[in-house]
């Protein structure tokens, strides 16, 4: 009697945990899910995906949530992309490379400064044709900085250029979804 | 909406020797009933009145503009109705030059002319008429442009501040309007005015209102939230006017306040135009702590008898060193100032080059010879109403200048805009020449540039001219830059009277003239040449003149087509250089590196689209040209609304 008990006690357990394991489950999966979905309608899914993923919980388990992740990890590559090409400078022993790291740390700092904590906020506000500006705008600078070096050595940035241009792309995307649903 | 206060009568008293306040009451806006009758007359008079005029009649000048002191009886008399739009209400004409349109035979102009003329990368709204820049300002990442926009019509009227943003000075982005005329104090138009930033961040606009009573008067605005990088929203001061026309200056000939500037007693300065006697232009000085109330100094900054009315004065510092631009505040050693004013009787922008005291903040010129008004212009061309700013971010002076339509009225109605402003120009001291400052479009510019073709040393001999393959030849950045060479078979020169561009570009000599034709066609029915004429004077001494040739700009009949220029500098170790932007109707032409600068407007009717072409030319009779080029194609600005409703 006793064994049986102890047996259905265990069977309670097992079923309350496997079913603790399954809601569990089914809350990543939706968050997968929602990651998954936005992540198809940007030009760069699998990144997109690489992107969100790891970071995605309860704060970010709406399409807003989300914009404002991606935009914020943007801004947080731009700024440490400007450390980086302080630091270059310091070291740089070439005139020509030295010029166009300046004018790269120019418009990095323009993108830090302005263009995406104003976007930032703007998203924040849902004034998204704002956002949305501002993150083109901050790519283009990019896209200005890494110009900057052709004809010259090559560029040390351009996988820093290249991975920001993308993010912000991605993040373009995504407020383009929320701007219309 | 406020109810006109009875009271304000008494802040200032109208002077009894002003027709314009008491001899011109008809002269308003809409004077409907005069107008039916006059029109009705216009007909059988215009056409005699036409002739006779039009043979007295400048070619190469603007005729005068009639002004507030004509005649109270003009009214009635059939051109009263041509009057050039503005005069009446108090402002300087803002029509064409050519005040006559009717009996002009007006072009045939279709609507691809009309849509051609439109430019794709200087600012211009979408549609109506714009004047004079106003409160230009760098705020949070944005360039801030205002303007005097009519947003019902494409003539002047209804004057309210049009607003746009950029991040770059070229890209703009077209906001809603900022100010409207909706109190007593600005009912008759929100006028020019300008910005001044405070140490702490506030921003504090002064504009100039025109009252119920056409009074001019000054009002102060400032954001709604200084946090909105776009000041979408603006504030007027509670208890406006701030500052009325003072005793013994005509109520009509006040406007335009400066940014301010601090002095050594810590106090904000600024500036407003104005005129004594009629024929004395001067700048009237105010000192305060709070720009709400003023204190009117005795004396003016400065006074040029002989240049009338002094509208949108400007007034900044520029370092002597010539390297970098300066905050309005900025004074001492190694820094010189700049005071500019719009001439209203001529239409055209002065500038002169002197030293500021701030202790009795009085200016004098450098040279006298050549001072405010009666020396150098900023810009030879069709510009007006300039005013400058000091963009901390990028640490230049930028200086804008409103560049009106040289059409007619009725084309202007029809194509339904008018008026551009220049690219953006930055402000150097030049301290190779020592008296005149250095214009250049904003490097911002050349992210617009794409396919670039390079000439080297093209030989243009005596009375000929060479095509340069480049394609659409409508939007472009020209640098070109000539040799000469004296041909063994030159004569030696009569020795010339002073040339002075007006005889054009058909005005041979042994030296010159020689350079562009842009907006040509392939069989050159139109073309408009910017060139150099250099030209031995009578003492010996060789004197370089650069200019734009209009007069065979265009086949149509009914626009102006002046020749504009001067001499301009040019120093031993020189090259002759020049740096021109095309932009469809509009064209900024700059000699040695912005020593001088014209502007023009330029109306083909062949040249347009793809049938606008390049060439270089050489009417030198006795030198071989040798040119060297680099062109770049420029794109559209794709200036547009800003985002705002999503």
């Amino acid at each position: 009697m006793q064994k049986t008990l102890a047996f259905l006690l265990f069977l309670l357990f097992l079923s309350l945990h496997l079913q603790l394991r399954c809601e569990a489950a089914a809350i990543n999966d939706d968050d997968d899910d929602l990651v998954e979905n936005i992540c198809k309608k940007t030009p760069f899914h699998d990144l997109c995906v690489a992107t969100l993923h790891p970071i995605s919980n309860s704060s970010t388990s709406n399409i807003k949530g989300l914009a404002t992740s991606m935009a914020n990890i943007v801004l947080v590559n731009a700024t440490d992309t400007l450390h980086y090409i302080e630091g270059l400078i310091k070291q740089s022993s070439d005139p020509k490379q030295e010029k166009a790291l300046a004018g790269c740390a120019e418009l990095y700092i323009s993108v830090v400064k302005y263009e995406l904590p104003q976007a930032i906020e703007a998203l924040g506000k849902g004034q998204y044709g704002f956002a949305n500006y501002g993150i083109s705008d901050a790519a283009k600078l990019v896209d200005q900085c890494e110009k900057g070096f052709s004809g010259t050595s090559e560029s040390p940035l351009s996988d820093r250029n290249k991975l920001i241009h993308s993010l912000s792309q991605i993040a373009v995307a995504i407020i383009n979804v929320l701007a219309k649903g | 909406m406020d109810t006109p206060n009875p009271s304000h009568a008494t802040y200032y008293t109208p002077l009894p020797e002003q027709p314009s306040l008491d001899g011109i009451p008809a002269a308003r806006r809409r004077p409907l009933k005069g107008f039916v009758v006059i029109f009705a007359s216009i007909i059988f008079l215009v056409s005699l009145v036409g002739l006779i005029l039009n043979q007295s009649q400048e070619p190469s000048t603007p005729s005068p503009m009639p002004n507030n002191d004509h005649k109270p009886s003009s009214q009635n008399e059939p051109f009263s109705q041509q009057m050039p739009r503005g005069v009446a209400e108090g402002v300087s004409a803002k029509s064409n030059p050519s005040a006559f349109d009717e009996e002009k035979v007006s072009y045939n102009w279709t609507n691809a002319m009309f849509s051609w003329q439109r430019t794709a990368y200087h600012f211009q709204p979408e549609k109506n008429w714009m004047n004079d820049p106003d409160g230009p300002l760098f705020h949070m990442g944005w360039y801030h442009l205002f303007y005097q926009y009519n947003p019902d019509s494409a003539v002047w009227g209804n004057i309210t501040w049009g607003h746009a943003v950029s991040r770059d000075l070229i890209h703009w982005l077209y906001l809603p309007l900022a100010l409207v005329p909706d109190h007593w104090y600005d009912i008759n138009g929100v006028w020019t005015g300008s910005a001044t930033r405070l140490p702490g961040g506030q921003i504090v606009m002064l504009y100039t209102g025109d009252t119920d009573e056409s009074v001019q008067v000054q009002n102060l605005a400032y954001p709604a939230n200084l946090s909105d990088p776009l000041l979408l929203d603006w504030v007027k001061y509670e208890n406006n006017p701030v500052l009325v026309p003072p005793p013994g200056i005509e109520t009509d000939e006040y406007r335009d306040p400066t940014t301010a500037w601090v002095g050594p007693n810590g106090k904000w300065r600024l500036t407003i135009g104005s005129r004594h006697n009629t024929t004395i232009g001067m700048a009237l000085v105010y000192q305060t702590t709070n720009f709400t109330e003023f204190e009117l100094l005795e004396g003016v900054l400065h006074a040029v008898p002989g240049t009338g009315m002094w509208e949108c004065v400007d007034f900044y510092p520029v370092a002597i060193n010539g390297s970098v631009g300066l905050d309005t505040s900025a004074g001492g050693p190694g820094i010189k100032h700049v005071l500019k004013a719009s001439l209203d009787d001529t239409k055209i922008d002065h500038y002169a080059i002197g030293t500021y005291d701030p202790v009795n903040d009085t200016w004098t010129p450098d040279n006298p010879k050549e001072d405010v008004g009666i020396g150098l212009r900023v810009d030879y061309g069709r510009y007006y109403a300039s005013k400058s700013f000091f963009d901390q971010y990028k640490k230049r002076r930028i200086l804008w200048g409103w560049i009106n339509e040289t059409d007619t009225e009725t084309d202007d109605l029809d194509k339904g805009w008018a008026s551009v402003q220049t690219i953006p120009r930055a402000v150097l001291f030049d301290n190779k020449t020592g008296t005149n400052i250095l214009q250049w479009p904003v490097e911002e510019i050349e992210s617009l540039r794409y396919n670039s073709t390079e000439f080297e040393k093209i030989l243009i001999e005596p009375g000929s001219i060479v095509p340069l393959d480049i394609g659409t030849a409508t939007q472009l950045d020209i640098f070109a830059e000539f040799e000469t060479e004296l041909l063994a078979s030159a004569t030696e020169e009569e020795e010339e009277e002073a040339y002075n561009c007006s005889s054009g570009a058909v005005d041979r000599s042994t030296l010159g003239p020689f350079g562009l034709l842009v907006l040509a066609d392939d069989s050159l029915s139109e073309f408009t040449p910017v060139f150099f004429r250099p030209t031995n004077s009578t003492n010996g001494t060789l004197t370089t003149y650069f200019c734009a040739d209009e007069t065979r700009s265009s086949l149509a009949p009914d626009v102006a087509k002046q020749v504009y220029g001067s001499s301009v500098p040019v120093l031993d170790d020189e090259k002759l250089s020049m740096r021109v932007l095309v932009d469809h109707s509009i064209v900024e032409s700059f000699s040695q590196g912005g020593r001088r600068v014209i502007t023009s407007r330029i109306y083909p009717t062949e040249a347009i689209y793809g049938a606008a072409r390049l060439f270089l030319f050489n009417n030198a009779t006795g030198v071989n040209v040798t040119a060297t080029l680099k062109i770049w194609q420029l794109s559209s600005a794709f200036i547009h609304p800003f985002p705002l409703d999503q």
